[in-house]
């Protein structure tokens, strides 16, 4: 892949891209209560690629949910750039996850009856703006789908398909972009070159990513990595390796 | 297995209440008839079977056949003598003279008390022996006696506030009289004779106003008790004269009722198209709703193959689903129908028909016939989509993709050609030259199958035409429409109900505005008459002779000619004929006379047009043999041969002929021509001032006549319309239910939008054009194939004479497809709310 040198970092003010002040999220109540998440206090930096991991049921999904506004804490407040969203209504908080998050989800990213093309500026379109060309035309080509702007999600490879949803995530300039395991579906290649993509998007283009993971190899991509477990974050790791997050998981019990 | 197949329906509530409602209606629709038919039998024949319940015989002339409508009776009358011979035979304990005939009442204030929907006017006398009279029996007052005494039906009496002891006007076929009202008559629960106006008189004052002194119209007789009614009949039978006839009160009431149920079953009939073209329309629903069934169990029915399963055992379970579902669904039909019933008969009423009531009919046949019919449906309907199931491969439970839609096939495409090139062959065929009708309905079944064949194929791209404004409404519009255009079939199916609804609506639609511009120009080219009668409503039987009397003594009137019509039997075969005045007809109707002349039409005479005289190989002076209910068989002589016209049609006789065989003939139109030189609107107004006293008949223009049809065109076309909503209301369930099983199964995609960025509103907004797409589509194609049925109809109608050209109320049409489209709109309310409430993680997260 071609290293991206057009990618600007949005401006914010502080140096979070997202952050959870004690957010906590339980499922059911009395006795039946699960606590997904238990006073969670932590902030995404923006420019930098974070990973969640944890063991199934420690709350990573959970906290990519809240910290996207695809769910809503319990207790606490997220922000997302200098926007408190836990009080926002729905179209507000819709409103913002169309002009300022980008997601990429493991599967299903992709409307079957849009094209790979029409699939990457859907968010643009929804919002009833008409694209920027140029920029869309650097992204298509760094994550190598010219040849297949113009086909039906079915005709594309899972690789491709995360590919595609990688390119929306990234065509609005988004203030971060969420991952939720976005290699889970894929075989290790077409997961390498997923991950690299989000990495230079990161590295040379400023781009803020959180990515949850179970797979220690895609964790190393990050500049950091968020341990959970019980729904609390219990370590983190800069700069981590595969095989130190692997020998780090085993010691957790995953 | 069984349980699986309930567990099924059962998880799906909304595809279950919109499916079990589309069969449900339909079957309404079905049981709904049948039981007004019932119930409107049981009425009519308690209350003809309480009129006659005092009577034991009668005695009255042989009749060659029973008339059930026109105006006229169908025995002639009876010599007084006949009454002596009867009393006298033994068993008899009252014998007494009855004469009935046309009476109109006026109220007190001089207007005609009209009689509703159909019933006539008459007048009859009272029997003196109060046991004789059955259900007729006196409510208020006393029963009349003398010259000047008459008692009225309780629902005129009431509905006119006329109150004992109130002079009130009658009109007779003869100079009208005043009378004294001095009682009311009820019939048993029921304050009218099914809506029939009844004026009573003592028997010599009914002799001189309703028949003829020295005769009556029958003989009715009460038995001492002895005897069977039977045995008494028999036993007077055997003194009486030759063609002189004795039944029981029982068969004469049969007669009575059985003459209802024969024009009522014209009604039952119409009612039972309109319940199947319901069934029609809800059957493509039940179609759909299996293939989306089979479609979101493919990988449970795979599932079931690779236990093993036989394709039978599939075919079997899903078709005892559909049994099921049939079943329950035509039960809960058959509830509602007693409310579509009384629905029906509310609407018969509004549209001016009085009809007997009793309790509701629900016969044991109506109940079977309509589980039968509804359940029978459904199982046709899912037979395609069952059999598509069984097709199933075992490996596709192991395949995680979802079902695509399959390309519509070649042999499609190529029957539905086939059959459009053929119906529209026939077509062509059928409208040229001599019409052939039978030719012109294959074509039109051939091209409506055609099109609901080809349907699939053309869906697609029609939904793009009709979806391309949408682009401009961004995302959510480009969105419905791709969704609309990506199942052709179920977009088809769905829309092809709303198509069949309409296309019915709108071909009506030109027909009867066809018929309505035709009115003036065909009756300009009929008659040069200045002025008409006709009677006061639409749907009596005619109007008193005495009209066309007083209009002739007008000043400026030149010639008076006075029609009226009856039914007879000519050349073996029951028809209506029309009965005219020969010595005026050709000076006001433009016969166009191939042959002879309607001045020598005489007593024996007929014309004939110069088709049925080219069909028979008939001429004039050729023998037809008629057969009058009367009269019995005789022989008339062709006269004359001429072009029918939108006046005149069919066998004309002379008036004198009609009165001869079939008396009390009334007027049912009176032509008029005005001296060179008088004032139109003058003379006009003296003849309504002359017809004061004759409230039964109206003048009127040309002009007002052709819209007095008009009018009645109108009303019928409401009704019919109505009726045919209910398929439109199923076929827009039909959108409910498609749109709701889409975001059923689009829940992910629509999570993701919402993920992405798309607010409720544009959700919405989406799910509302697709609908509105799918609705256009069947809104523009039923109206395309509606003004293509129309006009073809109205073609094939111009041969005759009542059609003149082809009108097409274009108005109309354009408000039906806005009505669609606003259909669509609403149909989409709940859908597009269940798919703006789609919870978003539920969707995008991969479990």
């Amino acid at each position: 892949m071609t290293a991206i040198t057009t990618f600007r970092p949005p401006t914010t003010g502080t140096s979070a891209a997202a952050r959870a002040v004690g957010v906590g999220k339980t499922y059911g109540v009395g006795d039946a209560a699960v606590h997904a998440l238990d006073d969670v206090t932590v902030a995404m930096d923006a420019g930098r690629f974070t990973a969640i991991m944890g063991p199934s049921g420690s709350g990573k999904s959970t906290l990519l949910h809240v910290l996207a506004g695809l769910d809503r804490p319990t207790s606490g407040e997220v922000y997302v750039g200098d926007t408190e969203i836990t009080g926002l209504k729905d179209r507000d908080l819709t409103l913002l996850r169309r002009d300022s998050i980008g997601f990429v989800f493991q599967s299903f990213n992709l409307l079957p009856t849009l094209t790979a093309a029409e699939n990457i500026v859907l968010p643009i379109r929804i919002a009833g703006r008409k694209p920027d060309a140029a920029w869309v035309q650097s992204i298509v080509e760094t994550v190598g789908l010219t040849e297949r702007l113009h086909h039906l999600p079915a005709q594309l490879s899972g690789g491709q398909q995360q590919r595609v949803a990688a390119a929306r995530a990234l065509a609005s300039r988004p203030q971060v972009v969420f991952a939720d395991e976005p290699t889970g579906a894929l075989d290790s290649t077409s997961g390498a070159e997923l991950l690299a993509f989000l990495q230079g998007a990161v590295r040379n283009g400023g781009q803020t990513v959180v990515m949850v993971t179970h797979d220690p190899v895609a964790a190393s991509y990050a500049d950091r990595v968020l341990f959970l477990t019980d729904g609390r974050i219990v370590d983190e790791m800069s700069d981590p390796t595969a095989d130190a997050v692997f020998d780090y998981m085993k010691n957790l019990g995953a | 297995m069984f349980t699986a197949t309930l567990r099924g329906m059962l998880a799906h509530k909304l595809r279950l209440l919109l499916t079990t409602a589309s069969i449900a209606l339909g079957v309404a629709f079905l049981a709904g008839t049948l039981m007004l038919t019932d119930t409107m039998h049981a009425a009519f024949s308690q209350l003809m079977g309480g009129v006659s319940s005092g009577t034991d015989t009668v005695v009255r002339q042989e009749s060659a056949f029973t008339s059930v409508s026109g105006a006229g009776t169908a025995h002639a009358s009876l010599p007084e003598s006949v009454l002596e011979q009867v009393r006298q035979v033994d068993g008899v304990a009252v014998a007494e003279g009855a004469v009935s005939g046309y009476a109109l009442l006026l109220d007190t204030g001089g207007k005609a008390v009209l009689a509703s929907g159909g019933a006539p006017t008459m007048g009859y006398s009272m029997t003196a022996d109060a046991a004789l009279r059955g259900d007729v029996q006196v409510r208020s007052g006393r029963a009349p006696s003398g010259p000047g005494e008459v008692a009225i039906d309780a629902s005129s009496a009431a509905d006119h506030s006329i109150a004992l002891g109130s002079e009130i006007g009658i009109l007779f076929r003869g100079p009208s009289e005043t009378f004294t009202v001095v009682g009311t008559v009820g019939y048993g629960g029921q304050d009218d004779l099914g809506g029939t106006t009844s004026a009573y008189f003592d028997a010599p004052t009914a002799q001189r106003v309703l028949g003829a002194p020295g005769s009556f119209n029958e003989v009715v007789v009460r038995s001492n008790g002895e005897l069977s009614d039977t045995a008494l009949s028999e036993r007077i039978a055997a003194v009486l004269p030759a063609g002189t006839e004795a039944v029981t009160g029982a068969a004469v009431a049969k007669e009575a009722s059985d003459a209802f149920d024969e024009s009522f079953s014209i009604v039952g009939a119409m009612f039972a198209v309109f319940a199947a073209i319901a069934l029609f329309v809800g059957s493509f629903i039940i179609w759909n709703t299996f293939t989306m069934i089979v479609t979101q169990r493919s990988r449970e029915i795979a599932l079931l193959r690779a236990v093993g399963a036989t394709r039978r055992q599939v075919l079997r379970n899903l078709l005892g689903e559909a049994a099921l579902l049939g079943f329950g669904a035509s039960a809960i039909g058959v509830v509602l129908g007693a409310g579509v019933a009384t629905g029906l008969t509310a609407l018969i009423h509004a549209l001016g028909f009085s009809l007997p009531s009793t309790s509701l009919q629900v016969l044991p046949r109506t109940v079977v016939v309509s589980l039968v019919v509804g359940t029978v449906v459904t199982v046709v309907a899912a037979l395609v989509p069952a059999r598509r199931a069984t097709k199933v491969l075992p490996v596709e439970a192991l395949r995680d993709a979802a079902p695509g839609a399959a390309a519509p096939s070649r042999l499609r495409a190529a029957v539905g050609g086939v059959l459009a090139v053929g119906g529209a062959a026939a077509l062509a065929t059928g409208l040229t030259g001599e019409v052939a009708w039978a030719s012109v309905a294959l074509g039109l079944a051939a091209v409506l199958v055609a099109v609901i064949t080809l349907a699939p194929i053309a869906a697609r791209p029609l939904a793009r035409v009709i979806g391309a404004p949408l682009g401009l409404r961004g995302m959510p519009g480009q969105l419905a429409r791709d969704n609309a255009m990506r199942n052709p079939r179920r977009t088809a199916s769905t829309a092809t109900a709303l198509m069949i609804g309409l296309s019915l609506v709108v071909g009506m639609s030109v027909f009867a505005s066809s018929l309505k511009a035709s009115f003036e120009p065909s009756l300009e080219t009929a008659t040069s008459a200045d002025l008409f009668l006709m009677g006061a409503s639409l749907q009596t039987d005619g109007f008193s002779q005495e009209a066309a009397r007083r209009a002739a003594d007008v000043p400026g009137v030149a010639t008076v000619s006075a029609m009226g019509w009856g039914q007879a039997r000519f050349d073996g075969v029951d028809t209506s004929f029309s009965s005219v005045d020969p010595a005026t007809l050709e000076q006001v109707v433009d016969l166009n006379l191939t042959s002879g002349s309607a001045t020598t039409l005489g007593d024996d005479g007929v014309l004939v047009t110069t088709d049925t005289a080219a069909q028979h190989g008939w001429t004039v002076g050729s023998p037809i043999p008629a057969e009058f209910a009367a009269t019995g068989a005789s022989v008339l002589q062709v006269r004359g041969i001429y072009e029918s016209n939108a006046l005149v049609d069919g066998y004309l006789i002379s008036a004198a002929t009609h009165e001869a065989n079939l008396p009390n003939r009334l007027d049912s139109t009176v032509l008029i021509a005005l001296d060179d030189g008088a004032d139109l609107a003058q003379t006009k107004g003296d003849i309504a001032t002359a017809l004061a006293g004759q409230p039964d008949a109206k003048v009127l223009t040309p002009k007002q006549f052709a819209a007095e049809g008009a009018g009645f065109v109108d009303s019928l076309l409401a009704f019919m319309t109505i009726m045919l909503l209910l398929a439109v209301v199923i076929a827009l369930l039909g959108i409910v239910n498609t749109l709701a099983l889409s975001v059923h199964e689009r829940t992910r995609e629509l999570g993701l939008l919402r993920a992405v960025g798309m607010t409720t509103r544009q959700v919405r907004a989406m799910v509302r054009w697709e609908s509105v797409i799918i609705a256009v589509l069947g809104g523009a194609a039923g109206a395309a194939l509606g003004l293509g049925f129309g006009t073809a109809l109205t073609q094939a109608a111009k041969s005759g004479n009542m059609i003149t050209a082809i009108d097409v109320p274009y108005l109309q049409v354009g408000i039906y497809l806005l009505l669609a489209v606003g259909a669509g709109v609403l149909a989409a309310v709940a859908p597009a709310r269940s798919a703006s409430r789609v919870d978003v993680l539920r969707a995008v997260v991969t479990d």
